[in-house]
This record gives structure tokens, C-alpha cells and sequence, in this order.
């Protein structure tokens, strides 16, 4: 089973309802993944702080919502993430491609991935690293529980390799 | 122009339980824990542009209720794109009010880039096909309805005078006050 498959059975085994998304080349692979669920309705968003609404508003109506964006879309995120996430106490979770990590091949990502998590631990949100070589969809639907428990943000970091 | 408060009150008079609001920050949601909303409300006190996709979320999760988002011009003027994500996701019980006063009235009243944004066609150019304007109260009386049973997402674009004298009354709710009253029957 590939690691895609492993994340979506993850967020279908917590119950999510709903995933809003942009796309890169790894969150895209993953998006067509989570399109042949049955029980998780796919919202291709614009920018990715629509995606964060979205997948709240899902979560305030009775469901459970992700946000799936690369790293550089949640540093657009700051604004809403307070103002709406934190401050209203919503739970939210979210798979960010962890660009320009040791493990990305492309060069122009490197800034992106030296600012990744000091920003996530900078802004308070609960993060991990996604450990494909351990039960992936268990850590996946831990993530959700988290953010449903906390009501607020839990972040997954995901790498390309562990789509595969 | 028509004042702000006439047209929330006759938008609210024409709510049912069935229906759900969400709110933009600013005078709306100010307003609206003053007026009595038979709908499930919920009201932003920050987050510009955050109303349409919370909606959004809210009406693809639950399709049998009919979800109304109102927005500012100055709050959808930072992120129009969430326009083009509406008309893709197509939901059938979506409609959204743009209040337009061309000016950031709760930030003190600063006046809006001078562009002349044509709202409408902004809309339609999105893919947004279900379009009207809104300049007074009947005419609100008369699009809100039509916009409710259109099976599409619509937008309203309804003028609105500015008046930076107008006694708008502070927040009187907190958000977790909000966020814990906020249910969907």
C-alpha cells in the first residue's frame, strides 16, 4: 500500500469529512489519493488561508476538516490561524509538504525548509514528522484526534518520499 | 444610499432556523447580537476574509441548510479568489452579501484603495453566475428570496451608505461565547 494511501486511510479513520487544499507536486499526488475516498469531500481552494476557513467551517457544521498546502502556503496562514483557528478554538488539522528539508531534491526550496519549523514552533502549533517507516495512518489519525482534543491546529509534515 | 442597519434588519427578518449566518467582522457582526436572528450565528470579530470560505466549509457539510456569508468590499478586496473556489465547488446552498462602502469602517473609516472594482463582473468573471446588485431595502426584499432558491451559489453586492457618525455598537460577544452557542440543529 502506498504511503498515500496509508495517510488517506489515516484521515478517513478519524472521521474527517472534508479536505481543502493547494496543490504542490507532493500535496497534489496526495490530493488525488484522497479523491477516490468516499467519505472525505475534496475542496480545491485558491490560497491557502481560504483552505483553513473551509476546512473550519466543515469542522463548526459537525464534521472534521484538513488542510492540505505546502509549507510556504502556511506561512500565508499566520493571520487566520489566530484570528480564527486560536481565537475561536476550532480544531484544525493539517498536512504541509516540508519542502526544502534534507530530503528534498530541489534546490530552490531550501529557504522555504529552514524556516519551517522554527515558524511552526515560533507560532505555537504542535507539529510532527510524518515516520513512514512506522504506522503512518495511525499517526495521521493521531494528528486529528489531537486537533479535535486541543481544539485547535495539529500539523503533520510530510516529504515526498513518504507518499510513495 | 441606504444605511447599513435598515438592510441587516430586513435580511435578518427574512431568516429562518433552517438557514445559517456567518458573519464578517466589523459592524454586522456588532449589530447583529442586538437584532433577534432566528438563525444559528456565527459572527467574526477578526480574520478579514475569512466569512465566505467558512461558509463555504459549512454549506459543502451541511447540505440541508442554506448558508449566508456576509462580507465587506474591503475584506473580499484582500482575497477575491475565494470567488473562483465557490464557483468550483459549486454548492447549491450558498449565498453571500457584499456590503459595499468602499471604505475599512471598523478600522476608523480609511478609505479603500480608489480602484473602481465592478463587483459584479468581478463575480461572473469568476464564475460566479448568479449575480445582482442590491441598492435599498425592497429590492433586497425581493433578490435575497430569489438568490435562497437558486440551487447555485449567489452573490449580492449591495451598496451601502458609509457614515462614519453612525452609532454602531461595540462587541458584546466573546468568541468562545460565540463559538460555544454555535450550533447547527
Amino acid at each position: 500500500m502506498s504511503g498515500a494511501q496509508r495517510i488517506v486511510d489515516g484521515l478517513e479513520a478519524a472521521g474527517v469529512t472534508l479536505a481543502a487544499s493547494v496543490p504542490d507536486t507532493w500535496i497534489g499526488k496526495l490530493m488525488a489519493t484522497v479523491r477516490e475516498s468516499t467519505k472525505i469531500r475534496s475542496v480545491d481552494a485558491a490560497r491557502e488561508e481560504e483552505a483553513v476557513a473551509i476546512a473550519c467551517g466543515a469542522a463548526l457544521a459537525g464534521g472534521r476538516g484538513a488542510v492540505l498546502i505546502q509549507n510556504a502556503g502556511l506561512f500565508n496562514c499566520g493571520g487566520v490561524l489566530a484570528g480564527l483557528v486560536d481565537l475561536y478554538r476550532i480544531p484544525c488539522f493539517f498536512i504541509v509538504s516540508y519542502r526544502g528539508d534534507g530530503r528534498d531534491p530541489v534546490y530552490y526550496h531550501e529557504p522555504k525548509g529552514r524556516v519551517t519549523e522554527p515558524t511552526l514552533s515560533a507560532w505555537r502549533l504542535p507539529f510532527a514528522i510524518a515516520d513512514r517507516t512506522a504506522d503512518l495512518t495511525s499517526q495521521v489519525a493521531r494528528g486529528v484526534e489531537r486537533a479535535v482534543d486541543s481544539r485547535g491546529p495539529c500539523v503533520l509534515l510530510i516529504s515526498g518520499e513518504d507518499l510513495a | 444610499m441606504t444605511p447599513r442597519k435598515p438592510l441587516l434588519e430586513a435580511l435578518v427578518a427574512m431568516l429562518t432556523p433552517e438557514d445559517v449566518l456567518v458573519s464578517c467582522l466589523g459592524a454586522n457582526s456588532r449589530y447583529l447580537p442586538h437584532l433577534a436572528v432566528s438563525a444559528p450565528v456565527f459572527a467574526l470579530c477578526d480574520s478579514m476574509g475569512a466569512a465566505i470560505p467558512l461558509a463555504l466549509g459549512m454549506a459543502l457539510q451541511r447540505p440541508d441548510r442554506h448558508v449566508i456569508a456576509l462580507e465587506g468590499d474591503g475584506s473580499l478586496l484582500m482575497c477575491p479568489n475565494v470567488l473562483a473556489t465557490v464557483a468550483a465547488a459549486r454548492p447549491s446552498n450558498l449565498t453571500a452579501l457584499l456590503w459595499v462602502n468602499g471604505h475599512y469602517e471598523s478600522s476608523g473609516g480609511q478609505r479603500l484603495p480608489a480602484a473602481p472594482v465592478e463587483w459584479p463582473a468581478l463575480a461572473t468573471g469568476f464564475g460566479i453566475t448568479n449575480v445582482e446588485r442590491v441598492r435599498d431595502v425592497p429590492s433586497l426584499r425581493t433578490a435575497f428570496p430569489r438568490a435562497r432558491a437558486a440551487k447555485k451559489p449567489a452573490l449580492l453586492v449591495v451598496d451601502v451608505a458609509f457614515d462614519p457618525n453612525e452609532p454602531i455598537p461595540p462587541y458584546s460577544e466573546r468568541p468562545d461565547e460565540i463559538r460555544a452557542r454555535f450550533r447547527i440543529p
